[in-house]
């Protein structure tokens, strides 16, 4: 159970301007998320219960967005962790460079200066900390963790990760003989996972220990979203983000378009609507019987492109 | 909603849940009362079923299941106030596919009126009944056979191909001998430059047979994913898929609809000694065939086989059960046969690594 020592993290997806925080990891640029209620309920439960959620759907839809609003709201330190094929579950733990410390003990015998405050006799100045290591490391308040498109990795990354991410919560580090333990409960970090099933279903395994969340396209949300990303800035006028939302949805509505559109491509094109011009031309228009300007924003597949630009 | 009500809902769906054969574990229930004490899912039903949703779903068919589930649980707990749990099990509904519990049986005849409109009941007068109808299970195929017989998924099959190894260092010379490294700083007495070791390489070769069309339409599906896993998901050096319909005689193809012929020998000349063979065909089990002809020639192609390749190993994607009197039963005799499952697809890497199986050990 989560000790009361800590304070009891509740995250409520406002869009207030936050302070600053001394914390060097703690983001300090707004981070505009719009969450459903239920997506926001899955995210406490997840704080809660300090499960990793598993947060699956379409492309664009703000699945990697999702943990820096939260630990922007909350004031959490970020760490977030690209996944790529060859991550190793270790890499996010930590790295040790045991030929730099080689290089420093033989400059150092002879007469030279490595110009660093490394000293090899010390092997922990040769260990570098992955984000879930930094994690681990912070010592006043969880830290929220990003693992982006996990289903990228080699298939046995899930399963190794689950051995930190459960008790007893530690990991070793083998060339400084340090373990590195999170003892207060309270203190275990904030854990979102993202993935896009590239590799077909992930382990089960791995699956009974995350909370598990299926991200749709926020059809309901779109102006809502505008609204939050043009918060202080001058943004579109609220027709043009009317029509917009209307002529995007229309367009997500094709149910024979090869790749939808998601959020991010929404609010690129929205951009590009309202502050982009040529200089002899005017602005394009958004209509509902037209096809869409800037195409270019919308369709990434030949398919697609074809059938929306009239060619 | 209480705590107490709360976490009995929970018992009794985890229970009930168990009991459909879901594969949950302790550690889910743990976390479904941790929250449940923490004051999660307890303002309503709605609630503590979409936090119970959260953390027992993984697919939207699970929580359409869940959603189905507790409607009965609830049923079932409100005609059942005093019960703790689900009742004990009846040897009839422990059988794996067979959910529910046959309500209408294990209701005790005086508590047709539920307690709960008794007890609220403090001035006399007409009160509507509450009424559920019997839950009615569909009708389930009573086949666990079938079930437990499943398809192999695409990452087990991914895992699997990943045993079928040979490797052999002669890749890149960029891994780092960290122990040589300081071996030689040792030994010169100054250290120069790190020592490389050269990376591993798997040098299998998989060359797969699969049959198409006919009795094996039905398994189109899986020959694509053993054929894709195997080229793009595994560590093979090389893996080669040809296509043939029944029998393979002088040509196979290279194509899943048998469009593009190539030659046999042509395939079979190109073999090295890190060469498997992997046929996938139903062997004439799939209709009970017993055709002297194909025995007859696929002995003789097996036999061709084994001369250029290292191991042979034939998977056959309908169960053992059914292959006695076909042609396949015969064919088994030639080649390591094995029926396709999990555990046959790993017998099969087994016969590709060489290791002998016992009973083909002869």
């Amino acid at each position: 159970m989560p000790s009361s020592t800590v304070k009891q993290y509740i995250f409520h997806c406002n869009l207030k301007e936050q302070p600053k925080d001394e914390h060097e990891d703690v983001p300090n640029t707004p981070e505009p998320y719009i969450a459903t209620p239920e997506l926001i309920r899955a995210v406490n439960l997840a704080i809660y219960l300090r499960r990793p959620l598993l947060l699956e759907g379409e492309a664009g839809c703000g699945k990697t967005r999702l943990a820096r609003a939260v630990a922007y709201e909350l004031r959490l330190p970020f760490y977030r962790w690209d996944v790529r094929s060859t991550s190793k579950a270790q890499e996010g733990l930590y790295s040790y460079d045991a030929i730099l410390r080689l290089h420093d003990v033989e400059v150092k015998r002879h007469g030279g200066e490595t110009g660093t405050k490394r000293d090899p006799a010390n092997p922990k100045d040769y260990r570098r900390f992955g984000p879930l290591g930094k994690a681990f490391c912070v010592e006043d308040r969880p830290a929220v963790v990003l693992i982006d498109e996990i289903d990228k990795a080699d298939l046995d990354f899930p399963n190794d990760l689950l051995a930190v991410l459960d008790d007893p919560w530690e990991f070793k580090i083998l060339e400084t003989e340090e373990t590195i333990a999170i003892g207060n409960p309270a203190l275990r970090p904030i854990v979102f996972i993202t993935s896009n099933k590239e590799k077909g279903n992930l382990p089960a395994p791995f699956l009974r220990r995350c909370i598990y969340f299926f991200l749709k396209f926020p059809d309901q949300q779109l102006e809502a979203i505008i609204n939050a990303h043009y918060r202080d800035k001058k943004g579109p006028n609220a027709d043009l983000i009317k029509a917009a939302a209307t002529k995007f949805l229309d367009v997500r509505q094709d149910s024979a378009l090869f790749k939808k559109p998601g959020t991010s491509e929404f609010l690129d094109w929205v951009e590009a609507l309202r502050g982009f011009e040529l200089p002899d031309q005017k602005p394009p228009t958004v209509s509902p019987e037209a096809l869409p300007p800037y195409p270019s924003l919308l369709f990434k597949l030949r398919a697609d492109w074809l059938k929306y630009t009239g060619a | 909603m209480e705590i107490s009500e709360a976490r009995r809902i929970v018992l009794a769906l985890f229970a009930y849940r168990r009991r459909a054969g879901l594969n949950l574990g302790v550690s889910e229930l743990l976390a479904a009362l941790d929250a449940v004490a923490g004051g999660w899912g307890v303002e309503d039903d709605a609630d503590l079923h979409a936090m119970l949703e959260l953390l027992w779903c993984k697919s939207a068919e699970d929580s359409r299941e869940l959603g189905v589930q507790w409607e009965n649980v609830l049923a079932y707990l409100a005609t059942h106030k005093d019960s703790p749990t689900l009742p004990e099990t009846t040897p009839e509904s422990s059988r794996p596919f067979e959910t529910p519990p046959r309500l209408e049986q294990s209701l005790p005849p005086q508590e047709t009126i539920p307690p709960r409109a008794a007890a609220s009941e403090s001035t006399p007068g007409w009160n509507v009944l509450p009424v559920k109808a019997p839950f009615t299970p569909a009708h389930m195929d009573e086949a666990p056979d079938f079930h437990s017989y499943g398809p192999v998924s695409s990452r087990f099959m991914t895992y699997t191909w990943r045993y079928l190894r040979r490797p052999l260092p002669d890749g890149p010379a960029d891994v780092l001998d960290i122990a040589a490294t300081v071996e030689r700083a040792a030994r010169q007495g100054f250290f120069i430059a790190p020592v490389y070791r050269r990376r591993e390489r798997n040098h299998a070769h998989l060359l797969m047979f699969l049959d198409q069309n006919g009795s094996m339409m039905p398994f189109h599906r899986f020959n694509r994913d053993l054929a894709t896993t195997a080229q793009h998901d595994s560590a093979l050096m090389r893996t080669d898929v040809f296509y043939f319909h029944n029998l393979i005689a002088q040509r196979v193809y290279a194509d899943p609809h048998l469009t593009q012929p190539v030659e046999l020998s042509e395939i079979l000349g190109a073999c090295t000694v890190d060469t498997v063979i992997l046929i996938v065909s139903d062997a004439g089990a799939a209709r009970g065939y017993r055709n002297s002809r194909r025995i007859r020639e696929t002995a003789v192609f097996l036999a061709r086989l084994k001369q250029v390749a290292a191991h042979v190993a034939w998977l056959n994607p309908m169960p053992q059960a059914r292959w006695e009197n076909s042609s396949a039963e015969m064919i088994a005799r030639f080649a390591p046969m094995f029926q396709m499952d999990p555990e046959g697809l790993s017998n099969v890497i087994d016969v590709l690594r060489g290791q002998v199986m016992g009973q083909y050990a002869s």
